[in-house]
C-alpha cells in the first residue's frame, strides 16, 4: 500500500529525517511512536506531499508519488489529520465534513450524495449531535474527531492520523480505538502517530519507533516494548510512557 | 559612447535610489512578516518634510537632513511597528495588507492637507550646479552623492548584519522567530528596530529622489512599485539580489529612454516594473503549503436562500419607491452607489470568502467598461465582452501567481493596475478624453430613463447579492472558505489550491467587468481617472471597513464611497479628510476584522436571540461570541 524508502529531510543544519524506510500494508494498522521532535509529523508531511524529501521515495500502491503535489496524492486515496489542528474554523462541524465529501465528488466518480456521506461519517465518529455547531467553540479532543471525520469523508484507503487521541478522555479514547479497529476491518490501512501508549499497544499490529529522525526499532508492540534502544530513547524525555 | 555613459550614469543613480527603498522593504518584511505597502508613502512624507524644513522654513540643509533621516524617520518606523504592526503578527495577509494600505491612504490624505497640491514645490539638487568632468562625461555632485550614499549604505548594512550583535539577532529572527526568542533575543525589539531602519531607508530614498523628479504626492508614493519589483528579484529576502534587481531596473529604464523610439518608450517605460515583477514571480518556486493555519476568522452566518430572496425583493421595491423622490443629481449618486455595491460583491467573493487580495479590481471594471464601449451599442455581445475580457485578464494574472502566497497576488495586481493606468486607459479611452459607453438594452423597457436605470441597477445588485450568497452556501462556497481557513488541509483532501484560486479570481474579475459595463452606462462615458490604482485601493479599504464577509457590508461601503465626491464638491476641504478617515478606519481593522457588516450581523444574531426562550438564547449568544 505505502512504501517510504530511504527518506532524508534537512532543515538547514538539522537532519529531520535520516534514511527512514517503512511500509504499511493494505488493511493494516501501523503505529509510529517516538519522543517529541523525533520527526513523526515531518514524515507525515513527506508522505502527503507537504514536504519534499532531499532524498528517497514515497510509493503509493506501487506508484512513485514523490514528485506529486498533495492534492494529487489525496486523490489516490491518501487521507490525513494534523497534529496542530487544521479544521476549517469558519465552517460548522457538518460543513467541515461535507466540504471533504464534496471535494471527493469533484474528482472521484463514486460519491453520488456528499450530504449523505457527511451524515454517515459524523454518525460513525460520534459527532452527529454536534453537526450544526461552529467548530471554533469545540474542545481540542472534539476538533481532532472533526479532523478524523473530515478525512474519512474523502474515503481514503490509507489514513495517516497524527495524535488523534490527545485531548480525549478515557472513554473517548477507547471509542477511538474501536473506531480504528473498525476501519481496519473495512480494509482501510492506517498509520498512527500517538502518545497514548495504551491505545497504541491495543490497536497496532506493528510499530516503528523514530528518534532524532531515524527509525531505531520496528516490530510488534511487545517486541518494541522490550527493545533496549527504545527504552534509552524514552528515558530522558518520557520514561514513564514505555512502562505504562 | 558619451551618450551611453551618460544614460548609464542616470540609470545607475536611479537604480541606487530604488535599491535603497527596496532594501528597506526587505529588512522590514523579513523581520516582521508584514509587507509594508506604505513604504513609499513614508518616503514621500520624508521628502515633503525635508522640503518644508529646508525650503519652507529655510533651515540649513544638513540640519534638515539630520532631522528627517535620524529623528523623524526612525521614530515613525518604530511607532508604526509598535502601534500598527505588532497586533498583526500571525494575521492573515488580507488584514496586514489592509492595515498598511490604510497607513498609505492616511499618509496621502495627511500630506494633501499639509502640502496642498495647488502650490508647486521644487527641491534643489544637492550641491546644485557643481559638476566634475570624468573622461568627457559631466557628472554632477548630486549624482556622486547618490551613488556614494547607496554604496555606503550597502557596506554598512552588510557589516551590520554580519558583524554586530543586533544585526545577527535580526537575521536570527528572520530564520526562526521562536528559536531566536529562546536564545535570548527579543523578536519584538528586533522587529521594531528593523522598522525604524526600514523607514530610514525609505526616507533616504525619498529625499534623494525628490530633487530628480517633481515633488508630487502620488508620484513619489507610487514610485515605490519599482522598489517592490526589485525586492521581488531578491525573493523578498536576499539583499544582494534585491540591489541587483534595483540597478537593473534603473539602467533598463534609462537605456530605454535613450535608445528606444518615442512610441515604444511611452508604452514600455511605465510597464517596466510590472514586467520585472511578473518576470521575477515566474521564476519563484512553488511554495509548499504550510500546516499551522492562522487564527480563524469567524464569519457571520449566511442567510438562507428564502431569506435572501425576500430581502432582495424588499430592497428592489424600496429602491423603486425611493427613486421616485430623488432629484436627477441624487439619482446619479445613488446609482453610482448601487454600481459600486455590485462591484464590491466581486470583492466579497474574492477576498471575503476566498481570502485572496486583488488591488486592481477597478482595472477589471475599466476593462469591462472598455469592452462594452468598443463592442458596444448596449448589445448582449457587449455585455458578454465586458465579462469575458476582464475574466480572461484575471485568469492570466492568476496563472502566474496562484502557486504563491497571497502577498504575491496583491503585489502583482498592484503593479498591473499601475501599469494599466499609464499604458492602457490613458490611450484606450481616448487621449485624456472619454469613451462613450451605451446602456444595455432590454426589449420594451426604456433604460435611457434615469429612474428606470436606477431601478435596474438595484435589481442587478439584488440578483448579484442573492447569487453570491447562494454560491457561499453551495459546495464551491464551502471550498473557498475552507481554502481560506487551511490550504494545507484542503490540499490533503484532494482540492487543487491553485485551480480553486484561479477560478475565483476569474469569476471575480468577470463580475467586476460586468459592473464596469453598468458603470459606463450610468454615466454615459468613462475616463481614465475612473479606474486609477488609488481608487482601487480605496475601494478595497472601504469594502473591508464595511465588512467583506457580508453583502450588507458591501452595500454600506459602496454608498459611503459614492457620497465621497458629493461631499467633496459641497465642502472642498472634506475630500482629504475622508481619505484620512478611511485610512484611519482601515488601521482599526487590525483589532476588529469584521467591519461594519460583521457588527450588524452580530447585532442581528443577538436580536434574534432575544426572541428565543432562555435556553436557546444562551446557545445562540454563545455561538455569536
Amino acid at each position: 500500500m505505502l512504501q517510504v524508502e530511504s527518506v532524508d529531510v534537512r532543515f538547514g543544519g538539522v537532519q529531520a529525517l535520516a534514511d527512514v524506510s517503512l511500509c504499511v500494508d493494505s488493511g493494516s494498522l501501523v503505529g509510529l511512536i517516538g519522543p517529541n521532535g523525533a520527526g513523526k509529523t515531518t514524515l507525515f508531511n513527506v508522505i502527503t506531499g507537504l514536504e519534499m524529501p532531499a532524498r528517497g521515495r514515497v510509493v503509493l500502491d506501487g506508484r512513485d508519488v514523490t514528485r506529486l503535489p498533495p492534492h494529487r496524492r489525496a486523490r489516490l486515496g491518501l487521507g490525513r489529520t494534523f497534529q496542530r489542528i487544521e479544521v476549517f474554523s469558519s465552517l460548522s462541524v457538518r460543513d467541515n465534513v461535507l466540504a471533504a465529501a464534496e471535494a471527493r465528488r469533484s474528482w472521484g466518480h463514486d460519491e453520488p450524495d456528499p450530504a449523505r456521506t457527511a451524515t454517515d461519517v459524523l454518525e460513525r465518529v460520534g459527532l452527529a449531535d454536534l453537526a450544526g455547531e461552529r467548530v471554533d467553540g469545540l474542545s481540542t479532543g472534539l476538533l481532532r474527531l472533526v479532523e478524523v471525520a473530515r478525512a474519512l469523508a474523502s474515503r481514503p484507503s490509507l489514513l495517516l492520523l497524527d495524535e488523534p487521541g490527545s485531548g480525549l478522555d478515557g472513554t473517548e479514547s477507547e471509542a477511538l480505538g474501536t473506531l480504528l479497529l473498525d476501519l481496519v476491518s473495512d480494509g482501510v490501512a492506517i498509520l498512527l502517530v500517538e502518545h497514548d501508549v495504551e491505545l497504541v499497544m491495543r490497536v497496532c499490529q506493528q510499530l516503528h519507533v523514530l528518534d532524532f529522525g531515524r527509525v531505531i526499532a520496528s516490530g510488534t508492540p511487545s517486541q518494541v516494548r522490550q527493545n533496549a534502544a527504545v527504552q534509552a530513547a524514552y528515558l530522558g524525555a518520557d520514561a514513564g510512557v514505555v512502562h505504562a | 559612447m558619451t551618450t551611453f555613459l551618460a544614460l548609464t550614469l542616470v540609470g545607475l543613480v536611479v537604480g541606487c535610489i530604488y535599491a535603497l527603498t527596496a532594501c528597506g522593504l526587505v529588512v522590514t518584511y523579513t523581520t516582521s512578516g508584514v509587507f509594508n505597502f506604505a513604504h513609499g508613502a513614508i518616503g514621500m512624507v520624508a521628502a515633503f518634510t525635508y522640503w518644508q524644513l529646508s525650503v519652507g522654513w529655510g533651515l540649513p540643509v544638513w540640519l534638515s537632513l539630520l532631522l528627517v533621516l535620524l529623528v523623524m524617520a526612525p521614530l515613525m518606523g518604530a511607532l508604526v511597528e509598535r502601534v500598527l504592526v505588532r497586533p498583526l503578527y500571525g494575521a492573515p495577509i488580507g488584514v496586514t495588507l489592509v492595515v498598511t494600505l490604510g497607513l498609505l491612504i492616511s499618509l496621502i490624505g495627511l500630506a494633501n492637507l499639509a502640502w496642498p497640491p495647488t502650490t508647486t514645490r521644487v527641491l534643489p539638487k544637492f550641491f546644485a550646479g557643481r559638476t566634475v568632468t570624468l573622461a568627457s562625461l559631466v557628472v554632477s555632485y548630486n549624482e556622486i552623492l547618490v551613488i556614494v550614499t547607496a554604496a555606503l549604505v550597502a557596506v554598512t548594512l552588510r557589516s551590520f548584519f554580519t558583524r554586530t550583535r543586533t544585526g545577527i539577532a535580526m537575521r536570527a529572527v528572520v530564520d526562526d522567530q521562536e528559536l531566536a526568542a529562546l536564545a535570548g533575543t527579543n523578536p519584538q525589539r528586533v522587529a521594531q528596530l528593523s522598522w525604524a531602519l526600514g523607514a530610514t531607508l525609505a526616507a533616504l530614498a525619498g529625499v534623494l529622489l525628490a530633487p530628480l523628479v517633481t515633488l508630487d504626492i502620488l508620484g513619489l508614493t507610487l514610485l515605490v512599485i519599482n522598489g517592490y519589483a526589485a525586492a521581488m528579484v531578491g525573493r523578498l529576502r536576499h539583499l544582494p539580489a534585491t540591489v541587483s534587481g534595483a540597478l537593473a531596473l534603473g539602467l533598463l529604464d534609462s537605456w530605454l529612454i535613450g535608445y528606444a523610439p518615442g512610441g515604444v518608450v511611452n508604452v514600455l517605460k511605465p510597464a517596466l516594473p510590472m514586467f520585472l515583477l511578473f518576470g521575477a514571480v515566474l521564476f519563484l518556486k512553488q511554495e509548499r503549503l504550510r500546516a499551522g493555519s492562522l487564527a480563524g476568522v469567524r464569519m457571520p452566518r449566511t442567510p438562507s436562500f428564502r431569506r435572501s430572496v425576500g430581502s432582495a425583493a424588499a430592497f428592489v421595491v424600496a429602491a423603486w419607491v425611493v427613486s421616485g423622490q430623488l432629484s436627477a443629481a441624487n439619482l446619479a449618486t445613488g446609482g453610482q452607489g448601487l454600481v459600486l455595491a455590485f462591484i464590491m460583491l466581486s470583492l466579497v467573493l474574492l477576498s471575503g470568502y476566498g481570502g485572496q487580495v486583488s488591488l486592481c479590481q477597478l482595472t477589471f471594471v475599466g476593462l469591462g467598461a472598455f469592452a462594452m464601449g468598443k463592442i458596444g451599442g448596449g448589445s448582449p455581445l457587449g455585455l458578454l465582452g465586458a465579462i469575458a475580457l476582464p475574466a480572461a485578464t484575471g485568469a492570466l494574472i492568476a496563472l502566474t501567481v496562484v502557486r504563491l502566497r497571497g502577498l504575491y497576488l496583491a503585489l502583482a495586481t498592484l503593479a498591473f493596475a499601475q501599469a494599466m493606468d499609464v499604458i492602457f486607459f490613458s490611450r484606450a479611452l481616448g487621449y485624456g478624453g472619454n469613451l462613450e459607453v451605451a446602456r444595455p438594452s432590454l426589449p420594451g423597457i426604456d433604460l435611457g430613463n434615469d429612474r428606470t436605470y436606477f431601478v435596474l441597477l438595484a435589481v442587478v445588485f439584488a440578483v448579484g447579492a442573492v447569487g453570491v450568497l447562494a454560491l457561499r452556501r453551495r459546495a464551491f462556497g464551502r471550498r473557498l472558505v475552507a481554502l481560506n481557513d487551511s490550504p494545507a488541509a484542503c490540499a490533503t483532501m484532494g482540492v487543487s489550491v491553485a485551480t480553486t484560486k484561479l477560478i475565483v479570481l476569474t469569476a471575480s474579475a468577470g463580475l467586476a467587468g460586468l459592473g464596469g459595463a453598468l458603470f459606463g452606462g450610468l454615466h454615459g462615458s468613462v475616463s481614465p481617472n475612473d479606474f486609477v490604482l488609488l481608487n482601487s485601493l480605496l475601494l478595497l479599504l472601504l469594502a473591508t471597513l464595511g465588512g467583506l464577509y457580508t453583502v450588507s457590508g458591501a452595500f454600506l461601503a459602496a454608498m459611503f464611497y459614492a457620497l465621497f465626491p458629493v461631499l467633496q464638491n459641497r465642502y472642498p476641504g472634506l475630500g482629504q479628510v475622508s481619505y484620512l478617515l478611511t485610512g484611519l478606519g482601515a488601521l482599526s481593522l487590525g483589532r476588529n476584522r469584521y467591519g461594519m457588516g460583521g457588527q450588524l450581523a452580530d447585532l442581528g444574531e443577538r436580536l434574534r436571540a432575544w426572541r428565543l426562550p432562555a435556553g436557546q438564547q444562551a446557545e445562540v449568544l454563545h455561538a455569536a461570541g
